[in-house]
């Protein structure tokens, strides 16, 4: 269970900077200013998925 | 004879668990509010959102902080009634209440819509009775599958959460992948900025979207070791909504549809996100735009709608989940009388609020849906209300309520942070203002205030630009006022002050009966220590 999580957990974190680099791409003007804030969030559930894994695969060594 | 210890709710709720009740709430919210937001708020749907979403963040932490630091069953009103004393816990609790209620007539209403995608008979325009008649029979089931038990429906509603995960997540990345165009984003913003009157009705109905974080919190008396497992659900739950919201209402301004949109009434072309908001399709939208996926919107057009309705009817058992939970805190609080924390003697679930709280629902199922029974009533409703219907009656009690309570539960943190820093926070808030008080080190929870302006400015959005809730909101908070000070004067409790309570005692018991020992014995440990401080202080000479 805890690879699979931890696959998860990097696809996220991967989409969340894809998302993010799609996003700048435009240019910087306000209406990019949603889709920063969905890029960030994906990356900060990537981040926090990674962090459960990681004390999970701690706990368990 | 030993004395038989009274029934107490079960601690049976996992971590999945925990997040399911969470999800199975908050996560239906979207296939309600996305039409409605992008009626209101056209090419700024995505800004309103960020908005509430933002807010919503915030809200999510406080409720995380709390409910971590009082695992108990009560949610928002526990808080408040702990920082700000009884009358202001009513209130915040009464509100809940009222959210609770809607959200289970709410709910079955859209359920039932999303059902008629694919079996007309059910439509709530074309055959009324029939709609009303399914939703009667919906609230009715809902109320007997909880008098049996949380086990039962807490695995009811973990299969659906992660099928609903799953599916969201492939509507969304194909969505993206394939239909997306980030310039098409950009112009619609651009030409279709709504009025600020819109932008305002648009950010109040974007908070429908967020609503039900409670659920975890009203949980929290039946999880396991609560205080470790609240933080991770939430914080999770909280990043899933958001990201889904933002999401959605990102591809709905962006992305080139896969068949043609149909003009509207007046023959006009019209942009996918026109013809998601309009009344016709509002309730629906998430199942409409599914649809639009190239290829998979084939499957997704056939799915969707089953898995919108299944996801929506487990909303509305959150409702009923919640309302009892809330309404068995209050009554343990001295708020509502006591008959509300009888508890059944082989299901351990609280009967008497369950069944009291789904006959409120009815009774809103019941107004919401006069208008489509009774065309002397529609004609009413078109007078008195600018022809809103019944979903707009919902959804707007629903704003008013949740906006009401949030706003409390704010003002509850920083006073609990002022009031009570010697109970152990596993999670806090960050970006924080230390400083001491009576001796005490104190942190002062800078996103505590951020939020509460935040929300603050929603119910303020909601009593400007809706009709419905900003009469039956507050007459819903004055008949619950009448109530509270009816009951306190019967039972010569004090009216506008609060009981006394051995808050030192509670907070004790309460870590000692979730399990959470090593911070019971900290909790301890740091009274001992304020005690022996205030004692020196004491003796010191002048």
């Amino acid at each position: 269970m805890i690879p699979l999580r931890f696959v998860l957990a990097v696809l996220l974190i991967g989409m969340g900077m894809v998302v993010l680099a799609r996003v700048v791409s435009l240019g910087i003007h306000p209406e990019i200013f949603p889709g920063v804030i969905l890029g960030a969030a994906i990356l900060a559930l990537g981040v926090h998925r990674m962090s459960l894994v990681l004390r999970a695969w701690k706990a368990t060594r | 004879m030993p004395e038989q210890k009274k029934p107490e709710l079960r601690r049976s709720v996992t971590p999945w668990g925990s997040f399911s009740w969470g999800y199975s709430d908050v996560g239906a919210d979207i296939f309600v509010g996305l039409g409605l937001v992008l009626g209101a708020a056209a090419g700024a749907s995505n800004v309103a959102f960020l908005f509430a979403g933002i807010v919503y963040v915030c809200i999510g932490l406080a409720y995380t902080e709390l409910a971590a630091t009082y695992p108990v069953a009560g949610g928002g009103q526990y808080f408040v009634l702990r920082g700000l004393g009884d009358i202001f816990g009513f209130i915040a609790g009464w509100a809940v209440l009222l959210d609770f209620t809607i959200d289970i007539s709410l709910f079955t209403w859209t359920c039932v819509d999303y059902m008629s995608s694919l079996v007309p008979g059910l439509s709530s325009s074309l055959h009324p009775w029939s709609h009303f008649g399914i939703c009667t029979l919906l609230i009715v089931g809902l109320c007997l599958l909880n008098l049996v038990g949380v086990r039962e429906s807490t695995a009811f509603n973990g299969v659906v959460s992660a099928l609903d995960i799953c599916s969201e997540t492939a509507i969304l990345t194909l969505g993206f992948l394939f239909a997306f165009d980030p310039h098409l984003l950009v112009h619609t913003m651009q030409v279709s900025w709504p009025s600020a009157d819109m932008f305002m009705k648009g950010i109040s109905l974007a908070i429908v979207s967020f609503v039900g974080l409670e659920s975890i919190s009203q949980a929290a008396q039946e999880t396991q070791r609560p205080a470790s497992i609240i933080p991770r659900t939430s914080i999770a739950l909280i990043l899933t909504i958001l990201i889904f919201a933002l999401s959605y209402s990102n591809l709905a301004l962006g992305m080139h549809t896969w068949h043609a949109i149909p003009h509207d009434a007046h023959g006009h072309a019209q942009m996918l996100w026109q013809w998601l908001g309009n009344d016709e399709n509002n309730g629906k939208a998430v199942a409409l735009l599914a649809a639009q996926v190239p290829y998979f919107g084939a499957l997704a057009a056939f799915y969707v709608p089953i898995l919108g309705a299944i996801l929506l009817l487990i909303s509305s058992n959150s409702g009923v989940f919640g309302s009892s939970r809330i309404a068995y805190a209050m009554s343990k609080g001295g708020l509502l009388p006591s008959i509300f924390q009888r508890v059944h003697p082989k299901f351990r679930t609280p009967v008497v609020s369950i069944v009291a709280f789904s006959a409120v629902a009815f009774l809103e199922l019941g107004f919401a849906a006069i208008p489509t029974l009774e065309p002397g009533a529609a004609r009413l409703y078109a007078h008195w209300f600018n022809g809103e219907g019944g979903l707009d009656f919902l959804a707007d009690l629903y704003a008013f309520g949740a906006a009401t309570s949030y706003s409390f539960v704010f003002i509850a943190l920083i006073a609990l942070r002022l009031y009570d820093p010697l109970s152990p926070r596993k999670f806090k808030i960050p970006f924080n203002i230390p400083f001491k008080v009576r001796g005490e080190r104190v942190e002062f929870p800078i996103v505590g205030v951020v939020g509460f302006m935040g929300i603050f400015a929603i119910l303020l959005f909601t009593l400007k630009t809706h009709i419905i809730g900003r009469i039956a909101g507050p007459s819903w908070l004055i008949l619950g006022i009448i109530i509270y000070l009816i009951y306190r004067a019967q039972h010569k409790l004090p009216l506008f002050r609060s009981k006394k309570r051995d808050w030192r005692k509670e907070q004790v018991d309460i870590l000692r009966n979730a399990g959470e020992l090593e911070l019971m014995d900290e909790y301890l440990a740091n009274l001992k220590a304020s005690d022996a401080r205030i004692a020196a202080a004491a003796e010191q000479p002048a």
